[in-house]
């Protein structure tokens, strides 16, 4: 399931994936050009530099921009970093099992549909890279994407 | 796609070159043979398979030629299948032959065991395959494009024709440029030795283990000092069972320090709950090569400086029997494992060795009879001592993969050209595929690529 965290920090590196290659972008434009709460851009922000996506620069002229060309960077990969495991309900994953309350996990078969659905969405996510997403303009755009996809 | 595209053109139009008919794979050891096992799977009458081979023997290359019974394989039996659609198919073969029990596992197996067991796969094939398999002991020099295919040129000086060429010749057979005097263990250099002398190894990973086997088996007990960067031993291995991943469970491409940071944890909360750290780098295993593509250059590069040591030791184990045998020489003192840097080589009766420590920076000197190189198998692909290799990269024909680790191939084993043109014609499988692949110098991954490759190129 895809958190607003994860939403906020694909709609940031977007954000970043627009300007041109190098220029950094300030915390607070990012945030009021997507309405995203600043705080939680910072903590968003953070992540996305520990794991190698944004590099920072502190200072007056500081801001963020990405640490790798759009094209490099996959869906899939960012997802994994803000919202865990790819996983639609929280009892399909693996290293962040967490168990239902009111099932057997051996024998419930929605858990393990959801185990190949995972997959699924990990085929999809790790395909596309940030400057397709960046690229995809609205509506239209995404039913060639859907129809090229199927 | 393809098959449906084909199937509206009359077959009379459809060029021969759509499906090669005609492969030469160059090194018939164990990477040429479980390759040519998968390509023979295919139904098509009209498949040639030429295995060149310039040893005596097909299926042994550097990796299992050796007759020593203590030198054992590093994977037990269950994972020693030459087929990637039947990992049973080593370990059956061993209970068939009365070699092991069933209640036995795991089992690691001796080398020249393994040797036998590609050698009557081998047998097998060419008694079945008389029109489609041919094989052939000779050196390769070199192998160049034609108009519709390839040509190899043998030491003999005959060439043989095909479609296309697969390179599979391993690792690398003499010592790495720089290693000053060190020899390879078995080379023509190992000369008897004197039993007392004591003798230095460059390395102290699974390499400098069967150098010390070797050592023993040969009546040898003088001191051994094995140097490497950071001295360290590999583990043992121990009877387990990998934890279960998916993908959407592991972080992809981001910078190194933070996959080292998700990894360090899932053994750590996995180990709190009574698993051995085993498991968990062996459940790692089937994403390795994902991990490794989908890495940045950057952290492909700090891996191989800083981590791929200690990845290692973890990764690339002994087995228990063995494991046992080097600790008791660690212990007794007869095995020293020096962490530093040889930083001078005399050569005088011996050979008066300077080693500068890594933690002390202090120089201790060694005064031996010889140095081995067990360096292990990573080492700069444009150095080789493979004529053809060598030839193609002096051509422009292939260069190395960024970090040198091997030849630049495409996803689908093609191998890259000079100005970066990707060939249809010449491909590599096995440790030549490094730099794409990273973990393909072991049995279990080599037969996954070849049976992708086999799929890829026949149908």
């Amino acid at each position: 399931m895809l958190t607003k965290k994860g939403k906020y920090g694909l709609k940031a590196l977007v954000h970043l994936a627009r300007l041109p290659i190098g220029q950094l972008a300030f915390v607070g434009d990012i945030a009021t050009g997507n309405n995203i709460p600043k705080k939680f851009l910072d903590a968003i922000l953070v992540e996305l530099r520990n794991a190698g996506f944004v590099q920072s620069r502190k200072g007056k002229e500081g801001g963020y921009r990405l640490a790798r060309p759009a094209d490099e960077i996959k869906i899939g990969h960012v997802v994994r970093v803000l919202d865990g495991p790819l996983a639609p309900i929280p009892c399909a994953s693996r290293t962040r099992y967490q168990p239902c309350e009111d099932c057997n996990e051996a024998t419930c078969q929605v858990r393990h549909l959801m185990l190949e659905v995972r997959q699924a969405i990990a085929e999809v996510l790790d395909q596309r890279s940030l400057a397709e997403m960046r690229d995809i303009a609205g509506d239209e755009d995404l039913s060639v994407a859907l129809e090229i996809q199927a | 796609m393809t098959g449906r595209a084909n199937s509206i053109v009359p077959n009379s139009i459809v060029p021969n070159l759509i499906i090669p008919n005609s492969i030469i794979i160059v090194g018939g050891g164990a990477s040429g043979v479980v390759l040519a096992a998968h390509l023979l799977k295919s139904p098509n009458p009209d498949l040639r398979v030429t295995l060149i081979e310039k040893r005596p023997h097909f299926g042994q290359g550097i990796a299992y030629s050796t007759l020593l019974s203590a030198h054992v394989l590093n994977v037990s039996a269950a994972g020693m299948s030459a087929y990637a659609d039947d990992p049973g198919n080593f370990w059956r073969w061993l209970l068939e032959r009365g070699l092991a029990t069933p209640e036995q596992a795991p089992v690691y197996a001796p080398r020249s065991v393994y040797a036998r067991y590609l050698k009557e796969l081998l047998d097998e094939l060419e008694a079945r395959e008389t029109g489609r398999l041919r094989l052939i002991r000779e050196e390769s020099l070199s192998i160049s494009p034609t108009g519709s295919g390839v040509e190899v040129a043998l030491a003999n000086g005959t060439s043989v024709v095909a479609h296309l060429a697969v390179l599979a010749t391993g690792h690398d057979e003499e010592p790495g440029a720089g290693q000053g005097h060190a020899i390879r263990m078995g080379s023509e250099a190992d000369t008897a030795l004197d039993p007392e002398a004591r003798v230095l190894v460059l390395g102290t990973g699974l390499s400098m283990v069967d150098a010390f086997l070797s050592l023993e088996q040969r009546g040898h007990h003088g001191d051994i000092v094995a140097v490497s960067r950071r001295g360290l031993l590999p583990s043992p291995h121990r009877k387990g069972n990998p934890i279960k991943l998916d993908v959407a469970d592991i972080p992809l491409g981001t910078q190194l320090s933070y996959f080292v940071g998700w990894f360090r944890n899932l053994i750590r909360e996995n180990q709190k709950a009574g698993i051995d750290w085993r498991d968990v780098v062996d459940g790692l295993r089937p994403f390795n090569q994902k991990i490794w593509q989908n890495w940045p250059s950057s952290a492909k590069r700090r891996f191989v400086e800083h981590t791929k040591a200690w990845w290692d030791i973890h990764r690339h184990r002994m087995a228990p029997e063995v494991y046992a045998r080097v600790t008791e020489a660690v212990q007794s003192g007869r095995i020293r494992l020096v962490a530093g840097r040889v930083v001078g080589i005399t050569a005088g009766d011996g050979f008066t060795v300077q080693v500068q420590s890594r933690h002390t920076q202090n120089i201790e000197t060694f005064e031996v009879a010889r140095i081995y190189d067990c360096t292990g198998i990573a080492r700069d692909i444009s150095t080789t001592s493979n004529s053809v290799v060598r030839s193609l990269v002096d051509r422009g024909l292939a260069r190395p993969d960024p970090l040198r680790l091997g030849l630049d191939v495409s996803d689908n084993c093609e191998v890259i050209a000079g100005d970066g043109t990707v060939s249809a014609k010449i491909l590599a499988v096995g440790p030549l595929t490094r730099g794409t692949f990273f973990e393909i110098d072991a049995i279990p991954d080599i037969r996954v690529q070849c049976a992708r490759l086999s799929r890829r190129l026949l149908g």
